[in-house]
């Protein structure tokens, strides 16, 4: 039987659904307290973090796996950025910085950058008109883009105004509706776990 | 009070705060919700929950990935524990690597939280042991990648592009992130099927995935996966609570209309 974490979970869960409506600044403190708390689980979970990334690569260097001298690199990586960081500190102006703005920066930018040409092919794939409903999201999405641009006024006064309307009225109620699932769903989901009735993220269902 | 000429703020002294007593009246209102679906479900022993089509598909990718002798990808958000999302991406993950276990196949499950890397691996590991199966958990199978959010996305691509997994699922809280992997999924000609709380992140599901949870199905999933009456139970209160607020919403709308905004204003949330 695991009635321990389930318990603590149920008390943690009543206690800050509770402090949510109590204002009174002992119980903020509390609130504030329960929240620091989690930055020193996250600290310790970061360190099993770091062993689960060590082993996995380490693993796939010694099968010689597929693409294990990226590995090799992500290993090297991770102790020079460790000892670097132990050593220089990490502040403005140490190498750990510099490595962080001029590799690691750089690259996470050009990662970022893909998404404009996998737009463009989801695009592609999606705008094919299959159906009426594909057929429909086509027609929107270029009212909505030529719409959007200044050519658009040119061709049509109106087309701005469209798309605005486009916009604020038959989107946003779909994405209003979404959302009043998402909350409720959201809702139901904690109440399912604060009461134990979902267990399978205990590994028991 | 003035002291030093800094002015130190009122202490807030109150143990209730009634600005959000609508909040509250709805949470409870919830619960009972809940607790009588829950009686009903104990009573008539099954309910009917409608059919989702991403999540009877779940079993098809499974049994595609088993044939296929190619690994399940299971990419659980780049949340924390926070995130309810992130709670409903572990659930279905347990329910996921269930029948992963079952089916003789292989699940890779790459962690961009440390904290739900750990929640994960227990749970993964413990459904192994629950299919019968503990000795075919591969230990390593759930790992951490990293806590920036494009270093993530280079690895699990690259992933995909050397693995060629056979289904790729993705469930949880995504942001910019969710089209790159999804189009890279994609492209991998791999089963795909994602679910989301993200409202903004889905448009990008639905274009590149076969199948998408939309928002409130992500929280449902572990229940129709679990097909425990209880657990259905739950879902059909969601539904209840559905009505009760699209009534809300329109009562608040004809009364406004009509020149009473009283309901409209209890509504708004403090």
């Amino acid at each position: 039987m695991r009635r321990g974490p389930l318990l603590l979970t149920f008390l943690s869960g009543a206690a800050i659904a509770a402090l949510f409506f109590i204002p009174h600044y002992r119980a903020q403190a509390a609130n504030s307290m329960l929240l620091e708390w989690t930055l020193v689980v996250y600290a310790f979970a970061l360190i099993l973090g770091s062993i689960s990334l060590w082993n996995s690569h380490a693993r796939k260097v010694r099968n010689r796996a597929e693409g294990w001298g990226f590995s090799v690199v992500t290993l090297v990586s991770l102790l020079a950025i460790t000892a670097l960081g132990v050593w220089k500190g990490v502040g403005e102006g140490t190498p750990v910085d510099w490595i962080y703005n001029t590799v690691n920066s750089p690259l996470a930018s050009t990662m970022f950058a893909l998404l404009a040409f996998v737009i463009a092919s989801a695009a592609f794939r999606a705008f094919r008109a299959r159906s009426v409903e594909a057929t429909l999201l086509l027609v929107t999405a270029i009212v909505m883009m030529i719409g959007r641009v200044s050519i658009g006024e040119l061709i049509s006064h109106r087309l701005p105004g469209i798309t605005e309307w486009l916009l604020d009225v038959p989107n946003l109620a779909a994405k209003r509706a979404i959302a009043i699932g998402v909350g409720l769903g959201a809702v139901s989901t904690a109440l399912k776990i604060i009461l134990g009735i979902e267990r399978s993220y205990l590994g028991r269902s | 009070m003035v002291r030093s000429g800094f002015v130190t703020p009122e202490l807030d002294t109150r143990w209730f705060d009634p600005a959000r007593l609508n909040v509250l009246i709805g949470i409870l209102l919830f619960t009972a919700f809940l607790v009588v679906n829950i009686f009903r479900a104990r009573a008539k022993g099954t309910l009917y929950v409608r059919p989702i089509a991403g999540l009877k598909a779940l079993d098809e990718a499974i049994g595609r990935a088993t044939e296929m002798g190619r690994p399940v990808l299971y990419v659980p958000g780049l949340s924390d524990m926070s995130e309810v999302g992130t709670f409903a991406a572990i659930t279905i993950c347990a329910r996921l690597a269930y029948r992963v276990a079952e089916m003789g196949c292989d699940i890779d499950v790459p962690c961009y939280d440390p904290v739900v890397m750990t929640v994960l691996d227990g749970a993964v590991r413990e459904a192994y042991s629950k299919a019968g199966k503990p000795d075919a958990f591969r230990p390593g199978c759930v790992h951490y990648v990293s806590a920036q959010q494009m270093a993530y996305v280079a690895a699990v691509n690259g992933f995909m592009l050397r693995e060629l997994p056979a289904a790729n699922i993705y469930m949880g809280s995504f942001y910019a992130e969710s089209l790159l992997l999804a189009e890279t999924g994609a492209r991998t000609g791999a089963i795909q099927i994602a679910g989301t709380d993200k409202v903004t992140q889905l448009p990008f599901f639905v274009c590149a995935c076969d199948y998408t949870l939309l928002g409130e199905e992500l929280f449902a999933a572990s229940a129709y996966l679990g097909r425990e009456p209880i657990q259905l139970a739950t879902v059909i209160a969601q539904d209840w609570a559905k009505a009760l607020a699209a009534a809300a919403i329109v009562g608040a709308l004809v009364l406004s209309a009509l020149g009473h905004p009283a309901l409209q204003t209890w509504l708004k949330v403090a």
